[in-house]
């Protein structure tokens, strides 16, 4: 069987890393509290909901994402590349703990469920833990992960502006005026969530891709009222279909990925049939933007590691910093060859909407700010090692490629910049001998207390 | 519509309000009984949104 969410639970806090909180929150209140604390948090009751425990901000730093990856940090992204290098397809099994509790007709209502408030300008409160399950005739089932806003007890709005696979399906459906069956599946180990936000191609199956990531299959079951599979062990599943209104109804804003609140978007409306969950459920509030940001960090950077094979650039270390939200910015050490500090920039800079590279010498620990600023201000000429690329795919949460100027339905475009921090060519090794002091082995300073 | 609806209704015919302003004006109110009142406010068809993600009473919409 693969890990569960509750699993991921119990890891985090037998390795210090979830804090419990026991007095009855508000859920207007949940991520606020969240947000001041040092570890992820479990809230034993949750103020108006008996039923049900709320645990959030599971995987908002490195430490916790390499925590759910069963590695250390330094080697998330390799091993990420490796499992889906080796998919394990899903199993389906018969009875499943994420539909202990079914209830359909007038019974759906999800105000009965602890949908938090989370930002002061969010358009709603909103569901942000998905995994969202879909079917398209030609191309199989998809997973991807859309937020939800609360609308009414039956209803919420998806995001689907952004190009996804889920995007063709709805549009597919939308051409033939059929809405879209979709399962949304909530408290899933970050394993399926990690797969989920992965750019597989259109006839990949992303639970295979969360098997390969679990080193067994996903347990699946089939939905009540919709014809999908959902990961069995969820903690609640939200079953029913993307009406076929096109890109229509307000949805947002929402504090987005990019630590910015995005503006309104015109989406589908999600109108619920079924709600399943477990006996006990526990509900997931991804914290926003740190879960976000840190389930990205795998997938952008096992993609530069494969981009800089691929240029024949041998890799060290590979980092897609919180502060370019896991996303933008890619930071690379390498065993450099001349010339190999700009192939490995025009490889990085070449990985999806990365905007910011940085490539250095395997001397370097890319993650020490003060040494990757050190090797910034002496490996670098400006006008020797720095690489603008011009009209290259922009990402309209990013204010500076000005897409409000564009109006509706353009697509921005942006400029990327890499950085060559690698030893320039000529200058010898030894230039950059570090300072070291003398006799510092021989003598320890507690010796002298 | 229920009462704490038609009072989101009042508050929004009186000026455009982001949702987080109604929130923090019901605090008193139960979280499930607020979500139950804005459903209501929701399902009515009469809101519309600025530019800055207000929500307001769309001109015209007739509030039964």
């Amino acid at each position: 069987m693969s890990h569960g969410f509750r699993e991921f639970l119990r890891a985090l806090e037998d390795a210090g890393e979830l804090q419990r909180v026991k007095k009855a929150v508000d859920p207007r209140h949940l991520s606020a509290l969240m947000a001041q604390a040092s570890q992820a948090t479990f809230f034993e009751q949750i103020a108006g909901y008996p039923d049900w425990r709320v645990a959030g901000a599971l995987v908002s730093t490195r430490r916790r994402l390499a925590i759910a990856m069963g590695c250390s940090e330094a080697a998330i992204a390799t091993r990420f590349e490796e499992s889906i290098r080796q998919p394990i397809e899903p199993t389906l099994v018969d009875r499943a703990p994420c539909q202990d509790v079914v209830l359909t007709g007038n019974d759906v209502d999800l105000t009965r469920v602890p949908i938090p408030m989370m930002h002061v300008k969010d358009g709603g409160p909103y569901i942000s833990a998905t995994l969202v399950v879909s079917k398209d005739p030609e191309y199989g089932r998809n997973v991807g992960s859309y937020r939800l806003m609360y609308r009414t007890p039956r209803e919420t709005g998806i995001d689907l502006v952004s190009p996804s696979d889920m995007r063709v399906y709805y549009q597919r459906a939308l051409d033939r005026g059929r809405p879209l069956e979709i399962a949304v599946a909530i408290g899933v180990h970050p394993f399926e969530l990690l797969a989920a936000s992965y750019k597989a191609p259109i006839d990949v199956d992303e639970l295979a891709v969360a098997g390969g990531l679990h080193g067994a299959p996903v347990e699946l079951v089939r939905c009540r009222t919709v014809d999908l599979e959902v990961p069995a062990h969820a903690e609640l599943v939200l079953e029913g279909e993307l009406l076929p209104i096109g890109w229509t109804a307000d949805e947002g804003p929402f504090g987005e990925f990019s630590h910015i609140t995005g503006e309104v978007k015109w989406n589908p409306i999600f109108r619920i049939r079924a709600i399943t969950h477990r006996r006990d459920p526990i509900f997931y509030v991804l914290q926003m933007p740190w879960e976000n940001d840190w389930l990205a960090a795998p997938v952008i950077e096992a993609a530069g590691l494969q981009a800089l094979r691929v240029a024949s650039v041998q890799p060290v270390a590979i980092r897609a910093p919180v502060g370019g939200c896991c996303y933008w910015t890619l930071v690379a050490s390498i065993k450099k060859r001349p010339g190999e500090g700009k192939n490995a920039l025009l490889a990085l800079l070449s990985v999806a909407e990365v905007k910011l590279a940085i490539v250095t010498d395997d001397d370097i620990d890319i993650d020490d700010p003060d040494q990757l600023d050190w090797a910034m201000t002496f490996r670098v000429q400006a006008d020797q090692d720095v690489l603008i690329v011009s009209g290259a795919r922009g990402k309209h949460i990013d204010p500076s490629v000005r897409a409000a100027a564009m109006g509706k339905g353009g697509l921005p475009t942006t400029a990327k910049l890499g950085i060559d921090a690698t030893i320039p060519e000529g200058v010898p090794r030894s230039h950059y001998e570090r300072l070291r002091y003398f006799a510092k082995d021989a003598v320890r300073l507690e010796d002298y207390r | 519509m229920n009462p704490l609806a038609r009072v989101l209704v009042a508050e929004l015919s009186e000026r455009p309000r982001h949702f987080g302003e109604l929130v923090e004006a019901h605090m008193e109110t139960a979280w499930r009984d607020f979500l139950l009142a804005w459903g209501e406010v929701r399902a009515a068809d009469i809101l519309g949104r600025d530019d800055d993600g207000r929500y307001l009473i769309r001109a015209g919409a007739v509030v039964s």
